[in-house]
């Protein structure tokens, strides 16, 4: 394009200026326009959003990405400040209208910034993030745990239902500012109060006429500083019983068992090199007598008894007390052989070391649990105890409210808080001492239009609180929103590479088979570290953004047929990239190509 | 006569020499999910005890071939020997060593209760602490425990996997059987002391284990090139040629400019090229790009900034970017240099994230080059402001310097972020998130927008694009170094470290001062002088 050919002559930069100045003398629009885009405008806003930016990244640091992105990335005024910025860039590139060849860099970088931002706003307003969980052996999953927080109110009565976005480690409700919500349909207003990012279950006992006699115990060790609460009932059908860490069995029943073994005796052949021989199973003495490897000593003990040994020379032809057992040392064999029937030694030397032993005491149990069990029963004003391994009791007692006993499980004691004739256990959660690992929840109470209160009540993530109320009772879901998807995703196969030569992993790869829900159709998908799978995998869909995509967010050490992927819905993903597209031609056009002075 | 009389020193000299160990330099070793080089094994292994390329040890000074190798040849006494490096006071003081010494004996810490305590408070606070991160004390006694049990590994030999494993090429290798006949009389011969001897064996085992699983043995190039990167030092060379460069330019400024810029150009250029050779060496044995730690980048930023130095120089011939850049390229290498605990030198494989990805090496790479071009404008503004509080006046070129520098960084740091934003969406699903990384990255773009549209609006000029430059470049720091450094959160945490905290605070005070200094001495000036110098407006277009 050349000035002569031109009809319409380029203003010389002289005349333009003076046209801009002009117009912005006459009209308002113009005036109005210069304001919304001046440098000074501009300068506000870079200097804010960079100084906002600065500050939630300290903010993030010292509390939690959540507090900062509330507060300010995603804060209402952050927004309309960003808003702001559209304007102020939209109004710049108005104020040089009639444009030249000069502002082509300037142009399409200022208008690369907008669009880039709009697909942001329409990213974030139609758009959604989430996560999904799937495992190889599990069914198609075609439900999508969303990041936002939701609170569900549900009426048992009236059928009414309310769900409202809601985050309590956000909103952060206290005694002095709680959080009430009124939810249409509804009598009764909900309070929340207080909120924990660490709720743990704790279990109470409580009377109830039609239950069985309760106890709580106190299991208590000074040596690692431990206390749990335990509660005990006993129903109609029997006792109960329960774990202890996978250390030990705790069982409460409704009378002590008779775990005194009936004693046996048994004539045993012990051998240094091969298994024992003596009678059959159900007649076996609990005891276990071993000979060393050349015959010189004996040693013996029970399940859960510190075993003692002795000189074989000492003992042979006596009888020696090992426990409740005795056992009388009958012959010797350093080389025994079955010579016609008769045992005898073909030499002196201990090749073929055997012992002839006659044991009588307690019985074996068979088949009992290798773990130390505490057996409780009521008693007149206490509970009776015995405590017992491997089917032989070590010990037994018993103790009244308030009074403790030795375990003999490291230095566990146990102790009687409370008795109860009719009782029941419930689970509730509670907010756990600073430092444990808990779920998040918040504390909350019904009030109706006279301020009459129900009982306060937490409530965890993840599972149903019925809140009480004279008027009704309401029942309070609370946790992450999980959203529907016209599709199903099934794991077929997770795998993780290693690093050569180490365990450290170097890839984390998911076959996934995604099944559309309306037609059946299927295809696979593969999301690997930075390949992420996606569906519909249409070459429209990849370009428009218009698809979920999925990648690896999270493995399960543990088990490595479980993987969590991130999904990610983002209607404004062509935007964004038309618009960083644009901002990076722009500068570049801007600082490196000059139209030619004519 | 004389000779004679100095003979029997250098028998003396003899005996005390260590045996000749060049034989198993390029042997390889499987370690750190790669195969390396014997010798690079070796350095790497005594560095991450003992903090030191060589320890002194019975009176004589050892190398890290002559230590490591005596460690597996003979492992016995190894114990007793200072070779774990602690360097904390305050740890000294609460196990109650002795707190003039920096390298202790194994046995002297595994055998100090008061040590053995911390370790075991540590331990007990490390699977405590929510993030496994930890603070104080305890982070001191972590560090020192994690050489503790390197020096253990090495000292049991199990560290020592020579023997390659025919399974598949990614299978752990083996170590040497105590029984293998070659391993032994390697042994037999070093602990013999015997020249002859121990060269035969060695030779023989380093034979013997080649014919393992010959499949899966690295390639002899390779190796040998990674022995002779690691050998030559080339970011160490560079750094001193650069000084050469920055000290023969500095003094030939008033006499013989010529010759000096000459001879400035091509010890630059000499520096530039051994810089160069470093990163091929490092992208051929990693196999990627230099983008995994704060080391690979730190010489990056150096290697950017003479580069754009370079370019500029070409076109304007100003002397003033190849000074400003030889001097600014020194300090990041010389750090790298002398700080070899904090900026880990050795090549890692990447980690999952930072896998097989070209937008990774791209977004990075660029982001990096766009701070080395602000670091340029940084060190061509210490020139102008510099000379501003000597009472001079910086030439409209200086200041035309610094914005063509500032306009590089600008683009670059702005196509990096945006790559970043691409490759963060294609692999992580999400286009921008506010992660501290890229927030920083924005914020420093931002800052340097900031600059360059206050300029447009005619509040500052030339000057004032001298103080944005020195002031921008602190989010610069921020964004580098504060990130992963002071606020230590977000998804960047592949490239998280620890220290030098009270050092950066120490730059921003002076660079604080330094430029309220030259602001004071401008104001002055201007006020003393009658002609108003003009604004230089210029507008967008």
């Amino acid at each position: 394009m050349s000035a002569v050919t031109n009809p319409e002559k380029p203003l010389t930069a002289e005349a333009r200026r003076k046209l801009i100045a002009e117009r912005t003398k006459r009209s308002v629009f113009w005036k109005t326009v210069h304001i919304l885009g001046s440098l000074k405008l501009a300068l506000l806003l870079l200097a804010t959003i960079g100084i906002a930016c600065a500050v939630a990244t300290f903010y993030e640091s010292s509390f939690n990405t959540k507090i900062a992105r509330a507060y300010i990335y995603k804060a209402p005024w952050f927004l309309v400040w960003l808003g702001v910025l559209c304007v102020n860039l939209i109004a710049v590139t108005i104020t040089r209208w009639p444009w030249q060849k000069k502002h082509t860099g300037f142009i399409v970088t200022h208008y690369g910034i907008v669009i880039l931002l709009i697909g942001a706003v329409i990213g974030s307003q139609f758009g959604f993030e989430g996560n999904v969980t799937v495992h190889k052996d599990g069914a198609p999953v075609n439900r999508i745990t969303t990041s936002r927080s939701v609170v569900q109110f549900d009426d048992p009565l009236g059928e009414a239902a309310v769900l409202l976005p809601f985050d309590a480690e956000l909103a952060l409700p206290s005694e002095a500012r709680p959080k009430v919500f009124s939810p249409p349909g509804f009598h009764v207003q909900i309070v929340v109060d207080d909120h924990s990012d660490r709720l743990v279950q704790e279990e109470k006992l409580i009377n109830s006429p039609e239950g069985g006699p309760g106890v709580m115990m106190d299991f208590s060790t000074a040596m690692m500083g431990q206390n749990v609460e335990m509660p005990f009932v006993l129903r109609a059908d029997g006792g109960m019983e329960r774990d202890f860490f996978g250390l030990a069995r705790i069982a409460y029943l409704p009378k002590l068992p008779d775990r005194t073994p009936k004693t046996v005796a048994e004539t045993r052949m012990v051998f240094a090199k091969f298994a024992p021989v003596g009678q059959s199973e159900s007649e076996r003495a609990g005891l276990d007598v071993h000979l060393s490897a050349d015959g010189s000593t004996i040693t013996a003990g029970t399940p859960g008894q510190e075993p003692q040994t002795w000189k074989r020379d000492h003992v042979i032809g006596r009888t020696v007390q090992a426990g409740d057992t005795s056992l009388e040392v009958l012959s010797y064999w350093p080389d025994f052989k079955l010579e016609n029937g008769q045992p005898v030694s073909v030499s002196d030397e201990p090749n073929n070391p055997a012992l002839l032993v006659r044991i009588t005491g307690p019985a074996a149990v068979a088949g009992a649990d290798a773990r130390p069990l505490l057996e409780m029963a009521p008693d007149s004003e206490g509970v009776a105890y015995q405590l017992s391994r491997a089917g032989q009791v070590v010990g037994s007692g018993r103790v009244k409210v308030g009074e403790s006993f030795a375990l003999g499980w490291a230095d566990w004691t146990a102790t009687v808080k409370e008795l109860l004739p009719h009782a029941a256990i419930t689970t509730e959660f509670v907010p756990g001492p600073e430092g444990t690992e808990g779920i998040p929840g918040f504390r909350a109470r019904l009030r109706d239009a006279n301020g009459v209160e129900g009982p306060a009540k937490w409530v965890a993530s993840g599972a149903f609180t019925t809140l009480l109320h004279p008027k009704s009772p309401l029942r309070v879901i609370y946790g992450l929103e999980s959203k529907q998807v016209p599709f199903s995703i099934r794991l077929v196969d997770f795998e993780v590479p290693r690093l050569e030569g180490t365990e450290t992993p170097s890839n984390f790869i998911a076959t996934v088979e995604f099944r559309d829900s309306k037609t059946g159709e299927t295809r696979i998908g593969t999301a690997k570290m930075n390949h992420p799978a996606s569906w519909p995998g249409g070459p429209l869909a990849l370009i428009t953004g218009w698809n979920y995509k999925f990648s690896q967010a999270q493995w399960n050490p543990q088990d490595l047929g479980e993987t969590t992927l991130q999904v990610l819905y983002d209607p404004g993903w062509l935007l964004k990239w038309f618009g960083s597209l644009l901002i990076c031609a722009g500068i570049f056009i801007m600082f490196y190509i000059r139209p030619k002075k004519s | 006569m004389r000779l004679l009389l100095l003979l029997p020193l250098l028998l003396c000299a003899t005996v005390a020499r260590a045996l000749d160990t060049t034989v198993l330099e390029s042997l390889p070793v499987q370690e750190g999910g790669r195969k390396k080089p014997y010798l690079v094994f070796a350095q790497e292994s005594l560095l991450s005890i003992s903090g030191r390329k060589s320890v002194e040890i019975d009176g004589r000074k050892r190398g890290a071939m002559e230590v490591v190798t005596d460690i597996w040849m003979q492992p016995e006494g190894w114990d007793d020997r200072p070779l774990i490096r602690i360097d904390h006071l305050t740890l000294k003081e609460a196990a109650g060593l002795d707190k003039e010494r920096k390298l202790f004996s194994h046995a002297e810490l595994a055998g100090n209760p008061a040590f053995v305590a911390l370790l075991r408070k540590a331990q007990a606070a490390k699977g405590a602490a929510k993030d496994g991160r930890l603070a104080g004390i305890d982070k001191q006694v972590e560090e020192v425990g994690l050489r503790l049990a390197d020096f253990e590994q090495l000292r049991n030999g199990e560290l020592f996997r020579v023997v390659a494993n025919p399974e598949s090429p990614n299978a752990p290798w083996f170590t040497l059987r105590p029984d293998d006949p070659t391993f032994a009389a390697a042994r037999e011969a070093w602990i013999s002391g015997n020249e002859t001897a121990w060269k035969d064996a060695s030779s023989a085992l380093v034979a013997a284990l080649a014919t393992q699983a010959p499949e899966h043995q690295p390639p002899a190039w390779k190796l040998d090139l990674e022995r002779i990167y690691q050998k030559s030092h080339p970011f160490a060379w560079a750094w001193k040629l650069y000084l050469a460069a920055g000290i023969v330019l500095a003094v030939t400024s008033l006499r013989g400019r010529e010759r000096g810029y000459v001879v400035g150009w091509i010890l630059a250029g000499a520096g530039f090229a051994l810089q160069v050779f470093g990163f091929v060496c490092r992208i051929v044995i990693a196999g990627r790009p230099p983008v995994s730690n704060m080391y690979e980048s730190v010489i990056w930023v150096a290697f950017g900034a003479v580069a754009f130095a370079l370019v500029f120089e070409a076109i304007y011939r100003g002397r003033l970017f190849l000074v400003a850049a030889t001097w600014v390229a020194v300090v990041p290498l010389m750090l790298a240099d002398f700080q070899p605990l904090a900026l880990d030198q050795s090549i890692q494989p990447l980690v999952p994230v930072l896998q097989s990805n070209f937008w990774l090496a791209t977004h990075v790479l660029i982001i990096t080059l766009g701070y080395a071009a602000f670091l340029l404008a940084l060190a061509v503004a210490h020139i102008a402001l510099g000379k501003v509080i000597l009472g001079g006046k910086p030439s409209a070129a200086i200041y035309n310097y610094i914005y063509r520098a500032l306009q590089i960084g600008v683009l670059l740091l702005a196509v990096g972020t945006i790559l970043g934003a691409v490759w963060a969406n294609y692999s992580w699903g999400r286009f921008w998130d506010w992660d501290p990384k890229e927030t920083w990255a924005l914020i420093a773009l931002l800052a340097y927008l900031f600059l360059l549209h206050g300029r447009i609006a005619g509040l500052w000029g030339g000057f004032g694009l001298a103080v944005g430059s020195v002031l921008g470049f602190l989010t610069v720091v921020m964004a580098w170094y504060g990130v992963n450094f002071v606020l230590g959160v977000g998804l960047h945490s592949y490239g998280f470290g620890a220290g030098g905290f009270e050092y950066a605070l120490g730059y921003i005070a002076i660079e604080l001062v330094f430029t309220a200094i030259a602001v004071v001495r401008y104001r002055a000036q201007k006020a003393s002088s009658k002609v108003v110098p003009a604004r230089e407006r210029q507008a967008a277009g």
